[in-house]
């Protein structure tokens, strides 16, 4: 068990080749009526390729600051971003974002949805509906391909959502939360098929999560966020065995790396609900 | 009609803005006209349309014709409180009643009953009452729709706290159904008002009867033009500041 | 104007589907016995309440009239005409009032409250400017389904979930693949529901106008039934009337495809 105190640029991942995503001295600062925030403050960290990184923080802590950052919708403040060594200015095709909302269009069917980002990269019809159903039968739901979105479950939703993201075959699929509004059991099922996914592909996975069971069962890494400013807290390889599956969590080692973030967590997120506590008392 | 989003918080400079659009249009207007690129004999000046204003209020006592249109609504609004609100109730508590009658009553808010006038014209003569009965006809299924919609929609959790304290069926309804369809049922009547005062208004311009509708159609049959502009304006800031009262009192009673 | 009929919790108790048929056909027969009873008895003024057969001998007779399907042809060219005239003009000022807060700020809370007025009493002005002919009440079903989808239109673009329009960024889409692959799509509710009420108001409009002064269409015919107090034939064309608008609106609603969620 390895703990890097100091933020890394390049450590753990099986690979010496240039890695896929570096954040480099991230920052973003929000003007409010009540002064400028702090979102994320001097964040660095890298992800190599087909190393799965987790992002971890309590909930306020800048986690989907960083998102839209890697994912280029919001321009940092300072500090740069670069995917496979070129600069992230506004959303790179070698990025694919998974959104934490419901995100798949109503008014599509599956592979329609699926077949999005080829669409608007001008695939024809007949081929990106091929493209397209591969993936869906990676994510395992073939037979829903003529489906409509209102016809599925919110899992189901959420698969053909990460579909939509591999479709693109990017260079990085970037989560955000993508399981947050499903139950436990559903959460940690379908863990394990991002992890099938993952080896199947080889694909490197930058997650943003609060969950530390789901944080642990599918990474390499884990970066621990600090409570306002977001700062890297530190960085924790988890050296569990692969392939994994979700029955990992009943593990010893497993529960260690829980008791041990959980420890980093605590103290933040208690920070993070006395601070909306008092905001609420003064409202 | 729906969510009040950010468009209708009130800034400082929202409403003087309006104002100025509002004098800007009525500017344009009046220089069109002065130019001759507008015609005069079917577009009346701003200028003269305001100075007729004080014409259509003290010599043709248009006050008095407003007063007529609001005892028709007033008419209207007596019997969608007591038809059509307990009528709601009715269905809503016998849920078999809705099922079979839900989709005709909806089916009833499509369909123009204005229409039926010249039918109320054969049974109540040219009289108020005509006017008072068809405008209860338009009102009538947002009443009941939103009335059975509030007391259906009623959260289950509710409920169970009720029969929890085990209140009778009559306490149930008058300490937990009714207060919480409440504000559905004001809804409900706000909106069966406003098309209430719609076909009041329409009817009384229909069959030249009545109050604020009547007035506008003499006036413009005389080919008064400013005049009839004058109580045109009038009768659409009239029926602004019914539905402002209106929703004004549904916020305040919720 | 409002959407009323949100009924769809309401319809989703399926329970009792036969005690619900029987309520059906026990209302009906109760409703048309009292109306025939009261038509023989001659209780209420016998022209007000015909008899059953002759309501559906004035249907019949409404239909068999040589005129009929043109005077039809007059008034749904009239609602068409001004229903698309309200929906080019609406959609067009909903999607700058949409995506433009300031003038949404200014001019909406002004449609706002324009829209619940009784648009008939422009009545008098537009025979003035399009004459006594078509053009009045297509003048007249325009202003009246102008509002609805103005102020459809205007809050469906801004009530858009944003993370569609994120998705579109996220994956590089340009400007028209948004307008074309997301905004129109994401739209599609808010619009039809728009013209289901425009048409509605427009009918409304266009059929009270041709009672008032018009020399063709359905509603000059129900003036002229009800002129020669021939009130079975009255009945049947308004039962025709509502017949169709109910089946239009009924349509519309088909159309409107409901979000997840």
């Amino acid at each position: 068990m390895k703990v890097n105190k100091k933020p890394a640029v390049s450590v753990g991942g099986a690979s010496s080749e240039q890695p896929v995503l570096v954040v480099d001295k991230i920052s973003k600062v929000y003007q409010t009526n009540s002064g400028s925030l702090i979102a994320v403050d001097g964040m660095s960290f890298s992800v190599n390729p087909q190393e799965v990184v987790s992002v971890i923080g309590p909930s306020g802590c800048g986690k989907s600051t960083l998102f839209n950052l890697i994912g280029g919708l919001t321009p940092p403040s300072s500090g740069k971003i670069s995917v496979s060594g070129m600069p992230v200015n506004g959303p790179h095709p070698s990025i694919s974002m998974v959104f934490q909302e419901e995100s798949i269009f109503p008014w599509r069917n599956v592979v329609n949805n699926v077949a999005f980002p080829l669409e608007i990269n001008g695939v024809p019809k007949a081929e990106r509906e091929e493209h397209a159903r591969r993936f869906i039968q990676m994510v395992g739901l073939e037979g829903f391909e003529n489906h409509t979105p209102s016809q599925l479950s919110g899992g189901m939703r959420q698969r053909v959502a990460i579909a939509r993201g591999l479709a693109s075959e990017p260079k990085l699929l970037l989560m955000d939360e993508p399981f947050a509004a499903l139950d436990e059991q559903t959460r940690l099922l379908l863990g394990d098929k991002v992890i099938q996914m993952q080896q199947e592909l080889k694909q490197t996975i930058l997650l943003i999560t609060h969950n530390i069971t789901e944080a642990i069962q599918l990474s390499d890494r884990i970066v621990v966020m600090s409570y306002r400013p977001g700062r890297l807290k530190r960085i924790i390889d988890i050296d569990l065995p692969r392939p994994r599956t979700s029955e990992i969590v009943s593990s010893e080692e497993f529960g260690r790396y829980v008791a041990m973030i959980w420890d980093d967590l605590r103290e933040e997120a208690s920070k993070g609900m006395a601070a909306a506590d008092s905001a609420r008392a003064t409202t | 009609m729906t969510a009040k989003s950010a468009i209708f918080q009130k800034e400082k400079w929202v409403i003087p803005l309006q104002l100025g659009v509002t004098f800007l249009f009525f500017a344009i207007i009046e220089i069109a006209i002065e130019l001759k690129w507008l015609n005069e004999y079917v577009l009346s000046r701003p200028s003269k349309i305001f100075f007729a204003f004080h014409r259509i209020i003290v010599e043709e006592s248009i006050l008095s014709y407003t007063a007529v249109t609001f005892m028709e609504v007033l008419g209207a609004s007596l019997g969608l409180i007591f038809i059509a609100i307990p009528f709601g109730i009715l269905l809503a508590q016998k849920k078999v009643l809705w099922q079979a009658w839900g989709d005709w009553v909806s089916a009833l808010a499509a369909a123009p009953i204005v229409l039926l006038y010249p039918l109320f014209l054969v049974v109540f003569g040219r009289s108020p009452m005509t006017i008072i009965v068809i405008a209860f006809l338009t009102g009538f299924s947002p009443v009941v729709i939103k009335t059975v919609e509030g007391i259906t929609n009623v959260r289950q959790v509710l409920k169970d706290v009720g029969r929890s304290f085990n209140l009778s069926a009559y306490q149930q309804f008058k300490l937990i159904t009714l207060p919480a369809a409440l504000p559905a049922i004001f809804l409900g009547l706000r909106l069966g008002l406003i098309y209430a005062m719609i076909t009041v208004v329409a009817v009384e311009y229909l069959i030249d009867l009545g109050g604020l509708g009547n007035i506008v159609g003499e006036l413009a049959e005389r080919y008064d033009l400013p005049a009839t502009y004058a109580a045109m304006c009038f009768v659409v800031g009239v029926s602004i500041l019914f539905f402002a009262f209106l929703e004004r009192l549904e916020k305040w009673l919720t | 104007m409002a959407n009323i009929a949100n009924t769809n919790e309401l319809k989703a108790n399926k329970t009792g589907v036969s005690a619900k048929l029987i309520v059906r056909i026990v209302s009906i027969t109760v409703v048309l016995a009292l109306w025939e009873g009261i038509a023989r008895s001659g209780l209420l003024y016998k022209d007000v309440v015909p008899t059953i057969s002759a309501i559906l001998y004035g249907i019949w007779e409404v239909l068999a009239d040589p005129t009929f399907f043109r005077q039809a042809g007059v008034t749904l060219g009239e609602i068409t005409l001004s229903v698309i005239l309200g929906a080019a003009t609406g959609i067009t000022v909903g999607i700058i009032l949409g995506s433009r807060p300031f003038f949404a700020k200014i001019f909406e809370p002004l449609l706002h409250y324009l829209a619940p007025t009784p648009k008939i009493i422009f009545f008098p002005l537009l025979i003035m400017w399009f004459g006594i002919g078509e053009g009045s009440k297509i003048a007249m079903g325009t202003i009246s389904s102008f509002f609805p989808i103005v102020l459809s239109v205007a809050s469906g673009m801004r009530h858009i979930n944003p993370v569609y329009v994120r998705v579109g960024r996220s994956f590089r889409a340009t400007a028209w693949q948004q307008a074309t692959k997301i905004y129109i799509p994401a739209m599609r509710d808010p619009v039809v529901n728009g013209l289901r009420l425009a048409f509605g108001v427009s009918t409304i409009g266009v059929l009270l106008a041709e009672t008032k002064f018009a020399q063709s269409g359905l509603g000059f015919m129900v003036t002229r039934y009800y002129q020669q107090f021939n009130m079975p034939s009255m009945y049947g064309i308004v039962l025709i009337i509502f017949a169709f608008a109910i089946f239009v609106n009924w349509l519309f609603g088909k159309l409107i495809v409901e979000e997840t969620q």
